[in-house]
């Protein structure tokens, strides 16, 4: 069944997304858009939290490193957005793995609340303007549109499908993580750090690439927030967000792309469909949370056990 | 120096402050390995109900009667430690047996609902305590001025956290506290009522933190939903300090925090202040993550 689910119905599901623009209206194509990049930020939070099996409380930091430095290269250098991508992943990996290589050593609890500590320096850091180039409180506005060969993407349905097209390839990205070596060494941490490290696992060095990796594709989905909304600011990146994407992967189910995807569609697209609702959003999530957990601890859509 | 002295007690009061906040997450975190997320909106919650005491008993205007403010504090207590064993029972307690990260999103949700409930109940906001609730009286020492308030939440705080001291180290139930944080499984086969204990826990935290959410109200004389964030990770940062599930290092840790802060902001610079306080909590992190009162844990294998 699950091999079957990759293998055809995923693939399937994103060539029949590819449609939308087709037939829906602008509303449902700008929340479907918001989906893909929110999608992509959860699935980078699953390979630290989920696969890896770090308690990442600060991930909106690397996506937020990503769309400033879309935000900045665009605007002050007159970057194509698309082009920007490259250095915001780079960046966003680098501050990643910078920052996770003295932290890593932390386990459990003390990882989580030394990754708030960075997630709340960061915010400061943004709204203080350090360096003169964030825009303080306000952020930075007037962030361009992407470009394929000189063709401006203007309409929604051009950004969505360009969201649509990185959700495909991190997909790709994280099917592949699933069957690689690099993948099962994450797992192998995650289920027994001792036992791995008998067998010549570098933890440390492994824990690190997590991060890295996971604060890269977090950083490519910067990029788009950055263009989709035209703005970008200290706001987006605050530890609520953070809070939302950890919780995303623990209700939707660890290391489950399915899972994670769901989550993604609970705690991002409802609130945008249920828009005259928004005072009460956390409420109502803060009750589904619990009652999630309490009910299935282990998520809505569980990773399966594979024999090996 | 008067001016290191008058930081000195402003460092004093919220030390005492986010010392009776720390000691719930503490508490907590000692015998269930938890981190309650939910506390620090707790307390607020518990600010937010002891105003609007205040408020409808006359308090608005003018001077309110002594035994006015009294009573805001006991229905603030009483109000929150329901509330904190409802949490329990409610949203901790099925998941004792679960993997610990399902807890811990439990207790965000949790957060998230108080945090937005607040907002829904009250206003989005700032709520501002009125003047002249506590008298206006201040007294100065040697160029040092000490309010009123600040007297009364250093006293106050004291006395709870003396209370609290020798209520877990030289009673029968606190010996059973200390027990259940050590090993559960082992207090459970002497004939503790580990469940009690827990329940207990859950609303000695809670009805500290009430009285510290209250504090904060009375000295800073405004209160904003979301706030519970702010103060309930300095006072987590504190319980670290201290050696988190250490009682006597949550207050330790409380009392040092306001003083850093307060010299760090006086000091250094008060936009960067939070920045400073991470900074402190990730070299202490890296340095001596047990703490200062916390005993190195050998690791299970």
């Amino acid at each position: 069944m699950r091999t079957v689910f990759y293998r055809w119905i995923g693939p399937a599901i994103w060539i029949i997304g590819l449609g939308v623009p087709l037939v829906l209206g602008p509303n449902w194509i700008s929340i479907l858009s918001i989906f893909s990049i929110y999608a992509v930020v959860a699935l980078s939070q699953d390979i630290v939290l989920g696969r890896a099996g770090m308690f990442d409380m600060g991930h909106a930091v690397y996506f937020g490193v990503g769309a400033y430095t879309t935000a900045i290269l665009n605007t002050v250098y007159g970057w194509p957005i698309l082009w920007t991508m490259v250095p915001a992943v780079v960046l966003a990996a680098l501050v990643g793995g910078l920052l996770a290589a003295p932290i890593v050593k932390l386990r459990g609890d003390y990882l989580l609340v030394a990754t708030i500590g960075i997630s709340q320096i960061f915010h400061l850091v943004m709204v203080n303007n350090v360096a003169g180039m964030t825009g303080g409180p306000d952020g930075i506005f007037g962030i361009g549109v992407p470009s394929i060969f000189g063709y401006q993407i203007v309409s929604q349905s051009g950004l969505f499908l360009v969201g649509w097209l990185l959700l495909g390839v991190v997909l790709l990205l994280m099917n592949n993580l699933e069957n690689s070596r690099l993948g099962r060494v994450f797992r192998y941490l995650k289920e027994d750090e001792l036992a791995a490290t008998t067998l010549g696992v570098n933890a440390r060095y492994y824990k690190i690439v997590a991060f890295a990796l996971g604060a890269g594709v977090a950083g490519s989905a910067g990029t788009l927030l950055a263009s989709q909304l035209a703005v970008v600011s200290p706001g987006a990146f605050v530890f609520t967000e953070s809070v939302t994407l950890f919780a995303i992967v623990l209700v939707g189910g660890q290391a489950s792309i399915p899972g994670v995807l769901l989550g993604t569609v609970l705690m991002f697209v409802v609130p945008q469909v249920f828009r005259e609702l928004a005072q009460y959003r956390y409420f109502v999530f803060g009750i589904a949370m619990i009652v999630v957990m309490v009910i299935r601890p282990q998520g809505i859509w569980p990773r399966r056990r594979r024999i090996e | 120096m008067s001016e290191f002295a008058q930081q000195l007690v402003n460092g004093l009061t919220v030390g005492g402050i986010y010392a009776l906040i720390a000691l719930g997450y503490t508490m907590v975190y000692g015998i269930l390995k938890l981190i309650n997320f939910a506390h620090g909106d707790l307390c607020v919650l518990g600010a937010f109900i002891g105003l609007t005491v205040i408020t409808s008993m006359g308090g608005a205007t003018g001077s309110p009667a002594a035994w006015v403010v009294g009573l805001a504090f006991v229905v603030a207590i009483v109000a929150i430690s329901c509330a904190g064993a409802l949490l329990e029972f409610a949203a901790y307690r099925p998941l004792r047996n679960a993997h610990r990260l399902s807890a811990v999103v439990s207790a965000l949700g949790a957060s998230m609902m108080i945090e937005n409930g607040i907002m829904l109940i009250w206003s989005p906001q700032t709520l501002v305590f009125p003047q002249g609730i506590l008298p206006s009286k201040s007294w100065h020492i040697a160029g040092v001025v000490i309010t009123f308030t600040q007297l009364l939440i250093i006293v106050v705080s004291f006395v709870l956290m003396a209370a609290l001291y020798l209520y877990v180290n030289r009673t029968r139930f606190g010996t059973a506290i200390r027990a259940a944080a050590i090993d559960q499984d082992a207090a459970r086969l002497m004939g503790i009522n580990v469940n009690r204990v827990i329940v207990s826990v859950f609303i000695l935290g809670p009805a500290l933190g009430a009285i510290g959410g209250l504090f904060i109200g009375l000295y800073y004389r405004q209160a904003v939903f979301n706030m519970g964030w702010t103060y309930g990770l300095n006072a987590f940062i504190a319980a670290i300090i201290g050696g988190i599930g250490n009682i006597p290092g949550a207050m330790l840790g409380g009392l040092l925090l306001g003083l850093f802060n307060a010299l760090a902001a006086g000091y250094i610079s008060s936009t960067w202040q939070q920045a400073i306080t991470f900074g402190l909590l990730i070299a202490i992190l890296l340095i001596r993550p047990s703490g200062i009162l916390g005993e190195r844990v050998a690791e299970k294998v």
